[in-house]
This record gives structure tokens, C-alpha cells and sequence, in this order.
């Protein structure tokens, strides 16, 4: 089995948001067990009052939720993991 | 022509404001940071700050009385400020207290202040009639009291506006339009909704006097202003004048600006009518000392502002049902009962989350 | 009449849950790559996407040419929209706040609302008016409230509300397809803005493909045997809160979400009310000449020998306050709801 895959909050940073650390987790849009498909729009963060879509890196099942719905995290955080399909 | 205490009047009011918008931002973020929740920390809802806008409230405002009757739009503060407005109370109403100038039933975007006939509203266009009507009175009293009405430049495309312009002119009121041209209403830069660039030649479709202020120079607004309110004061009628701002904070707070070129929000910021009143009044022999001094009395003004109303009282629930009207007729058909178990069952200061 | 509640989550043939503005905006899209017909106009819903995230991504995928923003002129391009309908367009017009109607009615009661019944039905004016309705925000007078009541009175215009992610998107697939104008309400608190967070109750399963929801068909979106509610909007999650605090001091509460005001579900109320005998009306507008009466007549009118007890709850005819306190004192919550229910239970 191969490892599950980080959604990782750095990746889907916005460009123009260098300057800041702090996100926020708006919505998901998936649960733990969710089947995902590479690129679908899993769940919205805000940093500095923008939105973002987080998308799904892989096509998989969503094995973790590691930051909550209204939670915050910092840039770098992991978001939820994705185990890919075989 | 501007006097140099005039102009240190207009540099006093406009340091007062951008001071002002700049500690309502740390208040406002307040409990709203890094989640931004519109509901959520001390001043709750809407805030549309005028920083970029000061030189036309000092500019026009200069040359009022208490007696004249001034409309401000959504983004009042600096206006407010220029009109003489109680800043305690204006604070307090910011801040949704039981002694602001509303009793906390307006908020920032609608402040009433009879003292200083200052009243500004949340809908487009919608001061630019009461202006009208208040120029009305006055001309039918035989005082000879003016009325301004202030509008952004997304308001020109308005009916509300247009109309009152007509109304304005064929009965030959004293009432001054002055549209604050920021570029931009909301996301629309102001290209892309009219064809015509220059705003005050609205006013030619009328036969009036328009004039636009082509930069952030308050005294220029100053001199458009003084030759508008002296024609209406003399009975002259109305004019229409734009005057082209800048804004630096956003639309409202909270607002990204993610459709805004980077350059465009660089160019606003570099473009200070304060800066630029500070080198005139430099120009005029005035010492940086001075200069410091007006800025020190100012930052103080309003640090006292917000600290009291930060001190004001809450509303009691109570009294949402008053001030409906004037004179309450004896039974009101809800009698106000229905709900006044406790109403704030969404718990904590963040709302409905 | 209504249709089952059902557990949205389950429902789906997906594991894909929505907010509500997505839901609205997967609607509007489909409908617009089906039909070059329709098209978006309104303040800011171009670059900016809609204030409420109504158009989000609209402009990406269809242009300039079908997804406009105006001047602010709403009596201009909201008549501009009747006209085109009647041209047998489709257009979806968005007026930002529902309190802005003021500055355009009568290019919306007497144009939009008349035109097909004062033409003898020689014309039809399919189009859907969009608005972003209700407080809670501190927003004050001119920026909260929901005027349901004053769009469901004056005839001609079909006035939707949705609720949920699910109920959005069917009722909007079902507003743009319909030959009459809709209003479409939907309240702001409702939209799953990450700057102004909804209640955990909107956002549901939403399927990919294109379904809808008929008009006039309430739902009931929970079952129970001791007291009616019947609301819509924001209010329909409070009165669950509210059911679902009861459930332990064994009251039995029925939640029906009426989704349409015109045309109202009036057998899906009367059967419930047939069923528990009490009604409790909420309703986010002002209380008198309202849904809150409405609702109630049509009670007495249909069932008034089962009716045993009724009450209801909206905003106490003042404008919304702006303060905090003065703003949840007006606004009827969880806990009035669930006090309202205890009542007439008794």
C-alpha cells in the first residue's frame, strides 16, 4: 500500500500572500472517507480575506481531516491526508 | 483665497480623519483576525473607510456652517469629521452604544447628527434628494443656509442623483453636489459603467455649473467649493463638482481587492492630499513643529473618541422598539412582547456560527 | 404535497458536499452552458464574483458578453432584464441587497411582476431576479433585512428561498427554466462565505448532474407529531436547533421548510397542522401584514378544527438595529423558538 498524501496548505498558498503565515479553514467539502478525484475542489481556505480553493493532489479516499472546519493553521500545516487508488 | 490658518483648519480635519480610519481598522480587526468574521469583535458589520478621501470633506466642509445641511454616502467619516460632527458620539455609534448620536440603531454608515445638520446613508445616491429638499427649506425660509450633498463617482449613474440634479436646478436651489471620485465602485472601475471620464459634466445636461478637481490638492477643492457654496448662499442655485480621491483601504473592510491592480492600489497610496497640504503649508512658512503639533492635538482627539466610547454603555434590548416613530400611537400592532425572552441565542459575540 | 426529508448526505450519489453559493452557481452555470439564452447581470458579479459569492467563477468560463457587471443603476438594468425577457431571453439579474428594491420597484411590481398578466399572456417576462437577503451581520436597517413578505404579496412574481446547498441548486435549475420572473432570495448567512460563517445546516450533499425542485413544495425537514413550525430561510436551522434541544424533554417537533412563498405549499401546513394541532410561524421579516398572518389564515382557513394553539415569531415591525444586542433582540432566536414550542406545547 502505498503512503497516504499530504494536502498541504503551502502548496495552494497564494502568490500574493507572501508576507503571511496564518490561514483558515472555511469550509470542507469532503469527509474523512470521501472518495476524491485529482484536482476536485475538497475545501476553501481564506488567508488575508481571500479565498482559496484546496484541491485534492491525488485521486484516493480522504483518510484525515487534520485541521477543522473553522479552524486555523499556519502555512506549511498539512490539511487533511488523501490515500491514493490503487 | 485660502488663508494659512484655513489651510491648517483643512490639515487639522484631514489628519483627524485619516488618524481616525486608521485606529477604526485596528479596532475593527479586532476579534476578527485570522478568521475574518464580519459579525464577529467590537465593531460588527460593515466598515467603509475614507482614507484617501480627506481633502474633499476638509476642502468643502471648510466653508459650512452649522446651519447647512450636509448628505454623506456609505463612506461618511472624513465628511463627518469636516462637518463638526461629535466625534464621541460618533465613536460610540461606530461601536453600537446606548450614548452614540443613534443610540446604536444606525451604525458607522448611518449617522445622524441634528447639532450639525450631518446625516449620511447606506444605499447609493440616497442622500443626494434630502439635500435637495433640505436646500428647499432653506430657500422657502429666505435663510440662507446651503445644502451639500456628497456621492461617489458610482453613484453618478444613478437615478437618485440625476433626478435631484433636475429638481435642483429648475427650482434653483442652493444645494452643491460633490462627487468623490475613488476610480472604483466596488470592483467596477468607473471606465467600464459610464462613457463619460469627467463626472461634473453631468451637470451640463442640467444647465449647471460643473467642475471637476483633477487631483488630490485640497486647496483646489477649497476654491471649487468656496465659488459652488458662495453661488447657492447668494441664491444663485446649484452646481455640481467632482473631485478626484483615492482609496486606500478597500471597499469595505474585509475586501481583498483581489480584481484591483496591484499598481492602481501602489498609486493610490502614493498619492497623499496630506503630504501634499503639509509641503503648501511648509511652502507658507508654517514649521514642521506646528505641523506636528496639529497632528499630536489630533491623534488625541481621537484616541479620547475611542477610549470613551469604548466605555459607553450597550444598548439595553429594550429599547429596539423606540424611536419608531416620533409620537407612538397608543397600541402598535406588535406589541413587541413576542420576542423578548431571551433573543440572543446565537451564544457567543461571533453570531450565527 | 412534500416531499420526504431525506439525509442529504446519503442522498448523493457522490460523497461531494457544497455551500450554498457553490450549489447556486454549479446551477447557473449548467443552465448557461445549456441555453445561450441566459445570462448574469448585476453590481460586481463579474471580477468580483458576487459580494455574497453568488457568481464565483461565472466569468472565467462564459465572458464579459454573459456575465456583466452594470452601472449602479438598478432601475435601469433591472427593467433592461424585463425587456430582454420579454425579447425571450433568460436573464438572471442580481440586485445586491434585497433592501435596494426601493431604488427600482416599479420596474420590478409593475413591469417584471404585471406585464404577463396585464398583456392578457401575450407576453412572459422568464426571468429570475436574484437577492441576497437577512441580518444577524450588524448591518443595520438598510442592509438586513429579508422582505419576504413584501414580494410575496404583490402578485405576479414566484418568490423561492432555499435553505440548504441541495434545495439551492434544484430551485435554481427550476427558477431559470420557469417562464414567469423568480424572485430568488438567498440569505447571506446561508452562503457558506468563510468571512461570514452559515450555521452547520446548509451545506449538504449536492449531486453533479442537473436536478430540480419543484416550486410549491415544502419540505419537511424534520419529522414530528407534538407542534408544527413552519419558517424558511435562516430560520429553518434555528427551528432544528431548537427541535432537537425539545427532543429530550420529549417534545416532538415538525420542521416544514416552506422553500417557496409563491406559490406556497399550503397542504404540506395544513396536513401537519391536522397531524400536532399547534402552529408556530417564524419568519425573519417584520411580523404584521406578513408570511407570519399568511400562514396562520390559511391554518385557520384549512384546518381550524384541529388547530388547539398558535403563535409566531418574526421581527417586531422596527427596522433592524445595528447594535449587537438591539439586532438579537429583534431577530428571533434559538432559544424564542425553542421557548415559542414549550409554549404551545403546554
Amino acid at each position: 500500500m502505498t503512503d497516504a498524501i499530504d494536502v498541504d496548505s503551502a502548496s495552494v498558498w497564494p502568490d500574493d500572500a507572501d508576507d503571511v503565515d496564518e490561514g483558515y479553514l472555511a469550509n470542507w467539502f469532503v469527509r474523512e472517507g470521501s472518495a476524491v478525484d485529482e484536482g476536485e475542489t475538497i475545501g476553501e481556505m481564506q488567508v488575508e480575506k481571500v479565498s482559496i480553493d484546496v484541491t485534492a493532489p491525488t485521486n484516493g479516499t480522504v483518510t484525515e481531516i487534520l485541521v477543522a472546519e473553522g479552524g486555523e493553521f499556519t502555512r506549511g500545516d498539512v490539511l487533511a491526508r488523501i490515500q491514493p487508488s490503487a | 483665497m485660502v488663508s494659512v490658518t484655513e489651510m491648517q483648519t483643512m490639515y487639522e480635519q484631514m489628519v483627524t480623519a485619516r488618524y481616525y480610519e486608521e485606529r477604526l481598522q485596528e479596532e475593527y480587526l479586532v476579534g476578527k483576525q485570522p478568521a475574518f468574521d464580519i459579525s464577529a469583535g467590537p465593531i460588527p458589520g460593515e466598515l467603509h473607510l475614507a482614507a484617501g478621501h480627506e481633502s474633499s470633506g476638509a476642502g468643502v466642509c471648510i466653508h459650512l456652517r452649522d446651519d447647512d445641511t450636509v448628505t454623506a454616502p456609505h463612506r461618511p467619516h472624513h465628511i463627518a469629521i469636516a462637518k463638526g460632527v461629535d466625534l464621541k458620539k460618533m465613536t460610540a455609534e461606530i461601536f453600537g452604544r446606548e450614548t452614540g448620536l443613534c443610540r446604536g440603531k444606525g451604525g458607522h454608515m448611518h449617522l445622524f447628527d441634528p447639532d450639525v445638520n450631518f446625516a449620511c446613508s447606506g444605499i447609493i445616491a440616497q442622500g443626494c434628494p434630502p439635500a435637495v429638499g433640505a436646500a428647499m427649506a432653506a430657500k422657502k425660509r429666505n435663510t440662507d443656509s446651503v445644502a451639500v450633498a456628497f456621492l461617489g463617482e458610482g453613484a453618478i449613474d444613478q437615478g437618485g442623483f440625476l433626478e435631484s440634479l433636475n429638481l435642483a436646478a429648475v427650482q434653483d436651489l442652493p444645494v452643491v453636489f460633490v462627487i468623490e471620485d475613488n476610480d472604483w465602485a466596488i470592483s467596477m472601475p468607473k471606465d467600464r459603467v459610464t462613457d463619460v471620464e469627467d463626472g461634473s459634466r453631468r451637470a451640463w445636461g442640467f444647465d449647471m455649473p460643473g467642475e471637476r478637481v483633477d487631483s488630490d490638492d485640497a486647496v483646489a477643492v477649497y476654491e471649487a467649493a468656496e465659488k459652488a457654496i458662495m453661488r447657492a448662499r447668494d441664491g444663485n442655485g446649484p452646481s455640481l463638482i467632482e473631485v478626484q480621491v483615492h482609496r486606500r483601504m478597500g471597499h469595505f473592510m474585509g475586501d481583498a481587492e483581489a480584481y484591483r491592480p496591484e499598481a492602481d492600489i501602489e498609486r493610490a497610496k502614493q498619492r497623499d492630499s496630506i503630504e501634499r497640504l503639509a509641503d503648501d503649508l511648509r511652502a507658507h512658512g508654517v514649521e514642521d513643529d506646528e505641523l506636528d503639533e496639529i497632528r499630536e492635538r489630533a491623534h488625541e482627539r481621537v484616541d479620547e473618541a475611542i477610549a470613551w466610547a469604548k466605555e459607553q454603555p450597550e444598548p439595553d434590548p429594550s429599547t429596539a422598539y423606540e424611536n419608531v416613530f416620533t409620537n407612538p400611537p397608543a397600541q402598535t400592532a406588535t406589541d413587541g412582547g413576542a420576542n423578548t425572552s431571551d433573543a440572543s441565542s446565537d451564544g457567543d459575540e461571533g453570531g450565527d456560527r | 404535497m412534500a416531499t420526504e426529508s431525506r439525509d442529504y448526505t446519503e442522498a448523493t450519489e457522490t460523497d461531494r458536499e457544497l455551500t450554498m453559493s457553490r450549489a447556486m452557481v454549479e446551477a447557473i452555470a449548467w443552465e448557461m452552458r445549456e441555453n445561450e439564452e441566459v445570462f448574469y447581470m448585476g453590481e460586481d458579479v463579474a471580477d468580483y464574483g458576487g459580494i455574497f459569492s453568488s457568481t464565483t467563477g461565472l466569468l472565467d468560463e462564459f465572458g464579459r458578453d454573459r456575465v456583466m457587471d452594470v452601472p449602479i443603476s438598478e432601475t435601469a438594468y433591472l427593467g433592461a432584464a424585463v425587456g430582454a425577457a420579454q425579447a425571450g431571453m433568460r436573464p438572471i439579474a442580481e440586485l445586491m441587497f434585497v433592501d435596494f428594491f426601493g431604488v427600482a420597484m416599479d420596474q420590478i411590481y409593475n413591469n417584471m411582476a404585471k406585464n404577463t398578466y396585464m398583456s392578457g399572456g401575450s407576453f412572459s417576462v422568464p426571468m429570475v431576479l436574484t437577492t441576497a437577503v437577512g441580518g444577524t451581520y450588524n448591518d443595520a436597517g438598510q442592509h438586513s433585512q429579508t422582505l419576504y413578505g413584501t414580494f410575496a404579496h404583490l402578485p405576479g412574481m414566484k418568490v423561492v428561498v432555499p435553505s440548504t446547498a441541495y434545495d439551492a441548486k434544484g430551485l435554481m435549475h427550476s427558477a431559470i427554466r420557469d417562464d414567469d420572473p423568480v424572485v430568488y432570495m438567498f440569505h447571506k448567512r446561508l452562503m457558506g462565505l468563510g468571512w461570514m460563517p452559515s450555521p452547520p445546516g446548509p451545506k449538504t450533499g449536492v449531486p453533479e448532474e442537473d436536478y430540480t425542485i419543484p416550486f410549491g413544495e415544502a419540505d419537511i425537514k424534520r419529522h414530528g407529531s407534538d407542534v408544527t413550525v413552519v419558517t424558511l430561510g435562516l430560520h429553518v436551522h434555528r427551528a432544528l436547533d431548537a427541535a432537537s434541544q425539545l427532543e429530550d424533554d420529549g417534545i416532538d417537533a415538525e420542521v416544514v421548510d416552506l422553500r417557496t412563498l409563491v406559490p406556497l405549499d399550503t397542504e404540506t401546513i395544513l396536513d401537519s397542522v391536522r397531524k400536532t394541532g399547534k402552529l408556530l410561524v417564524v419568519d425573519e421579516d417584520y411580523q404584521s401584514f406578513g408570511v407570519t398572518g399568511e400562514i396562520i389564515a390559511r391554518a385557520a382557513e384549512g384546518a381550524l378544527d384541529d388547530l388547539s394553539a398558535v403563535k409566531r415569531l418574526a421581527i417586531p415591525d422596527v427596522p433592524i438595529p445595528y447594535a449587537r444586542s438591539l439586532e438579537d433582540e429583534v431577530n428571533p432566536g434559538t432559544d424564542d423558538i425553542a421557548a415559542a414550542i414549550r409554549e404551545l406545547h403546554e
